[in-house]
């Protein structure tokens, strides 16, 4: 650096005599021209790029201000979306429990009932088969002394050939039959 | 010894150009006003172009434009002067691309010039700065701005004798006095730098190539380090100008 400044004032006698001119002072065409240059630079520029710019800025700034806010009211309604349908949701695995409950309930009902109903036909049928049992009975032994006090008349006479009157033959028959029977019991 | 025969080439040689148009006038153009109004033509081809079609996906250009804008007005603007004070944006904006895109000169190549390091530009932008917090200084506060100064409030009157004259030298003559010298002497001083860095490494080059690597690897770690110097002193300048123009506004803050 030494050098560098040693050279620097060695020039100042080096310069084939001419007088150093201050090189600080300024000069009047150059202090012109940056008036001019500046102005011009300011004039253009607060005219045209900065208020430019600066709407470029607060545009985009108010675009993502109005994006947040929208996407924050998405937000805020998609969670009460999902609550309503979460509600909705809950409501609903309610009422098809209810429904099951009630369904199984019905479900027992009617099988109870058709049980019940079924027993009680079944009841009914059978009592009624063994009335008409007891009675198809009654009817068949009815004909069978019918028949058998005729067979027993016609044998009689066969055999005794004597002719009794009906009345005495059923008398008999019926005497005879009540005396098989006690025997049989 | 073999240094000892380096002839550095005179300073004026470093800073001072020819007129190319308009010559021994008022408004003649030289290397220092044409890479000025370069500098302006390309910021407006840059902001004004690029903020043409701004679209809600920002491609890469609007990017670095919103990122420029974003750093000067909530950076600077709003951090330094106030929440409210965006309409401050467009001029220190414009403020800190002027100063950068002219220091950045200075590491480019075949150029290597920042018009910065003429006096001129610097003074230029330290005097708007000082009118403009002078202005709204009184503007916003009459002349209680003056007198809040120079008579700050709570300090022993008795002090009064010591702190006014020092309080107006501070806000008349060392604000943009130190405003204008510190961009100025920032970038003079990394100009010739890197000048004799190039110089001597070409001179190196010629006489005593073995040790041409040393002022060679030095001129990249410079140019290097000036580019952080060029952003930090716009940088600087726009927060300073802002906090100058903070204190016009709110002086009692």
């Amino acid at each position: 650096m030494n050098v560098v400044f040693a050279a620097l004032l060695a020039s100042e006698n080096l310069n084939d005599g001419v007088k150093a001119s201050n090189p600080i002072l300024p000069e009047t065409h150059e202090i012109v021209w940056s008036v001019v240059a500046f102005v011009l630079v300011f004039a253009v520029l607060a005219w045209k790029a900065w208020p430019a710019i600066s709407k470029s800025l607060s545009d985009r700034e108010a675009k993502i201000r109005a994006d947040l806010d929208a996407a924050e009211g998405a937000r805020v309604e998609a969670e009460s979306s999902l609550e309503t349908y979460k509600q909705q949701l809950a409501d609903a695995r309610g009422d098809a429990g209810r429904i099951i409950d009630e369904a199984r309930q019905a479900a027992d009902d009617v099988r109870r009932e058709l049980i019940a109903r079924a027993e009680a036909d079944s009841a009914d049928l059978r009592t009624r088969a063994q009335e008409d049992i007891r009675q198809a009975t009654e009817r068949a032994m009815v004909d069978l002394q019918a028949r058998l006090a005729d067979l027993s008349i016609e044998l009689a006479q066969r055999i005794v050939e004597r002719n009794l009157d009906r009345d005495t033959q059923i008398a008999l028959i019926e005497s005879y039959i009540n005396e098989v029977a006690s025997t049989q019991k | 010894m073999l240094l000892a025969a380096f002839q550095f080439p005179h300073i004026d040689e470093l800073f001072r150009w020819e007129g190319l148009f308009f010559g021994d006038t008022a408004y003649e153009i030289n290397k220092t006003s044409l890479l000025v109004l370069i500098s302006s033509v390309m910021i407006l081809l840059i902001f004004v172009g690029g903020s043409r079609r701004m679209r809600l996906i920002p491609t890469k250009l609007q990017s670095i434009l919103e990122m420029t804008f974003e750093f000067i007005d909530h950076g600077i603007t709003r951090d330094v002067v106030g929440k409210d004070a965006g309409r401050f944006t467009p001029f220190l904006g414009s403020l800190f691309l002027f100063i950068l895109f002219l220091n950045f000169w200075e590491i480019v190549p075949f150029i290597q010039f920042p018009p910065t390091a003429r006096f001129a530009i610097p003074l230029y932008l330290a005097i708007q700065t000082y009118l403009i917090y002078w202005y709204l200084g009184f503007r916003h506060n009459g002349y209680r701005y003056l007198t809040g100064h120079l008579f700050p409030a709570g300090v022993p009157k008795a002090l009064y004798i010591l702190v006014t004259p020092i309080e107006l030298v501070q806000i008349v003559i060392v604000r943009p006095f130190s405003l204008a010298v510190r961009l100025l002497a920032n970038m003079m001083a990394g100009h010739i730098l890197l000048t004799a860095l190039a110089l001597l490494t070409t001179y190196a080059l010629e006489n005593a190539p073995i040790i041409a690597i040393g002022p060679f690897l030095l001129n990249v770690g410079v140019t290097g380090f000036e580019v952080l110097v060029g952003f930090l002193q716009a940088y600087i300048f726009t927060l300073l100008t802002a906090v100058y123009i903070a204190d016009s506004i709110h002086p009692d803050h």
